[in-house]
């Protein structure tokens, strides 16, 4: 089959690998209709996450149809169609118990890696690095999928891909972004990156009860987006713009009830800590480049909280945790617990209440992909979103 | 919840305190004994969603041991207490085999089972307990295992890239991802591109060259 795999940093390449077989009972195996690029596999793209191989095959947003299943997985059947929730869990651990599946105890075999890093191992994910699992992605013409009982979504209706597909990640990402926001009726929202993410955090966060959403970011499409949805839009590139003036002068010099950086470890800063993380990075003094991690502390109103749905992987510098101290913020943040939003934000869709399509500007091949990541990643062609089908 | 003090000392020899396996003792917290004279030791716990009695049977069916124990191609029941152990020393299709005898020493259905080795190329003892956790949810499984860096350990750590501690510590989780889910998560399989050099090499740092076990017979 064809798959995109990583075969080192800013290096990807569409190659031809073998299929994939059922290795465990709660095994399917999935043929992809359409997958995605997403915003964190830049980050892999970019070699800020370590421990992947030459080979791995990436991406873990997509859908498909069940193709072949293990014999203990009786709720699945050749041919339904499904979307895939980029968490692996196993469902019957403390975590799984307790509706926490991004921090499945199970899934990952390779959980020494992380329990070095992180003292312990979240869920296993598809096509993000070896630390995180080492299993094969989406981003191909099949995929693996282990305990297919527990994950993948079924789509029994007739709505496009399109329509559904982002249920595997970004959409679940960001409502619950919006849900970790803490928002009630009525406060204001400020959500740091209007990129896919951040795009569904804003969406969220109105469907929520807020009454106001100021969506912070640089590029215009982007921006345009989140005005579509009826947010207030600050460009932060601006002459004379400063993002925590605006967002004192939005909310009456109180500061937004909620803050959401949904940008994460690869920020651009216009300012001079940008500079510094640029360096400190570059010299591997500093893992992650947490500017709007440090804006959204300082900008967020005494008592508000902070939610990160952003990526950050390593040990961060500069951070203003005397301001989180002094103003008694809360932050609550982690990957996405995929399995408790999927069917509520189907019903959603179903419903006509958000068509997550809106995002997409790129509809590609597998073999266009390698080139993408790399237009996606250097901003230009004005790339919000990029879809895959793997059979064109 | 720690089990009483276990005066009774299954090992090899003297235990350099006499209650096993338990982290919590009269209410303190005991570290793992030290690595000295030869003698490396290594204690890991895991919480597992079952009861004490299906885990312990579990463990103490040790003909099942080559599903969940890295590198362990065969186990032989020869007595009411003995078997025999046979290891692989590295995932080459004709790599060295060592095996040794192994006794069980004490046998607690539900609450412990202690071991020690007693002839072959491999010089080991340990000790499993099962405690009901604090929470009230499922039981704390907490393993002790003494090995003496024999051939067993050298073979081990050159050719298979796995300390024994670290083997301890995974075999660990495989048994309670097995008796969580029925399975053993494996991603070693799935399919990939070239590794080349560097990618092999990270596979080999990662420990991604000892096959994880089936999970099966």
């Amino acid at each position: 089959m064809k798959a995109v795999c990583w075969m080192g940093k800013s290096s990807m390449e569409t190659r031809t690998v073998p299929d994939p077989e059922l290795i465990n009972p709660h095994d399917a195996i999935i043929k992809v209709t359409r997958t995605a690029i997403c915003g964190s596999d830049l980050h892999l793209y970019d070699g800020f996450i370590p421990t992947m191989e030459s080979g791995d095959i990436m991406g873990h947003e997509f859908m498909g149809l069940v193709e072949e299943v293990g014999p203990e997985v009786a709720n699945l059947k050749r041919g339904d169609r499904v979307v895939v929730p980029f968490t692996i869990a196993c469902g019957n651990c403390i975590f799984c118990k307790k509706k926490f599946w991004a921090a499945c105890d199970n899934t990952n075999p390779n959980a020494h890696l992380m329990e070095k890093a992180y003292g312990y191992s979240g869920a296993g994910l598809f096509g993000y690095s070896h630390m995180m699992g080492g299993y094969a992605g989406g981003q191909a013409q099949y995929v693996r999928v282990p305990f297919a009982n527990v994950g993948p979504l079924k789509i029994e209706n007739d709505l496009p891909d399109e329509k559904v597909l982002f249920l595997s990640d970004i959409f679940p990402t960001g409502y619950m972004a919006a849900e970790n926001a803490q928002i009630q009726p009525g406060d204001t929202v400020a959500v740091w990156g209007c990129g896919p993410v951040g795009q569904f955090a804003i969406a969220s966060a109105f469907m929520l009860g807020a009454a106001r959403v100021i969506a912070i970011d640089r590029f215009q499409e982007r921006l345009a987006l989140a005005r579509s949805l009826g947010a207030i839009t600050v460009d932060y590139s601006e002459e004379d713009v400063s993002v925590l003036t605006a967002l004192k002068d939005l909310t009456g010099g109180v500061g937004p009830d909620s803050c959401i950086d949904a940008v994460g470890l690869e920020a651009h800063s216009n300012e001079l800590q940008g500079v510094y993380d640029v360096v400190k990075t570059a010299l591997f003094m500093e893992t992650d480049r947490p500017s709007v991690l440090r804006q959204a502390i300082q900008a967020v109103r005494k008592g508000g909280t902070l939610s990160i749905p952003g990526v950050y992987g390593g040990l961060l510098d500069k951070v203003p945790f005397g301001a989180a101290f002094g103003k008694g913020i809360t932050m609550k943040m982690g990957q996405t617990n995929m399995h408790n939003y999927m069917k509520p934000l189907l019903e959603r869709v179903e419903k006509g209440q958000i068509d997550p399509s809106y995002i997409i500007s790129h509809r590609i091949t597998l073999e266009q992909a390698p080139e993408m990541y790399k237009v996606w990643r250097d901003k230009k062609e004005k790339v919000t979103k990029i879809v895959i089908d793997p059979w064109a | 919840m720690s089990i009483s003090p276990l005066t009774e000392k299954p090992y090899a020899e003297a235990l350099p305190f006499s209650i096993g396996a338990s982290v919590v003792v009269n209410g303190r917290y005991l570290s793992p004994p030290e690595d000295k004279d030869g003698k490396i030791w290594v204690r890991s716990s895991a919480l597992v969603l079952r009861d004490a009695q299906t885990l312990y049977a579990m463990w103490r069916d040790v003909e099942s041991a080559p599903r969940w124990q890295e590198n362990i191609i065969e186990v032989v029941t020869t007595g009411p207490t003995t078997s025999r152990w046979s290891m692989k020393t590295s995932e080459d299709d004709d790599a060295k085999v060592i095996g040794w005898d192994s006794e069980v020493m004490a046998d607690e259905p539900g609450v412990r089972i202690a071991w020690r080795s007693i002839g072959g190329e491999s010089d080991n003892a340990g000790e499993v307990i099962f405690e009901a956790a604090p929470s009230g949810q499922g039981t704390v499984v907490t393993v002790l295992q003494e090995f003496r860096m024999g051939k067993l350990a050298s073979a081990w750590e050159t050719l298979v890239g796995r300390n024994p501690k670290q083997a301890v510590i995974e075999n660990l989780r495989h048994f309670k991802a097995l008796a969580e889910t029925g399975e053993i998560p494996r991603s070693q399989l799935d399919p990939h591109g070239d590794r080349g050099i560097i990618g092999n090499l990270k596979r080999s740092s990662y420990g991604e060259t000892v096959p994880t076990p089936t999970g099966s017979n």
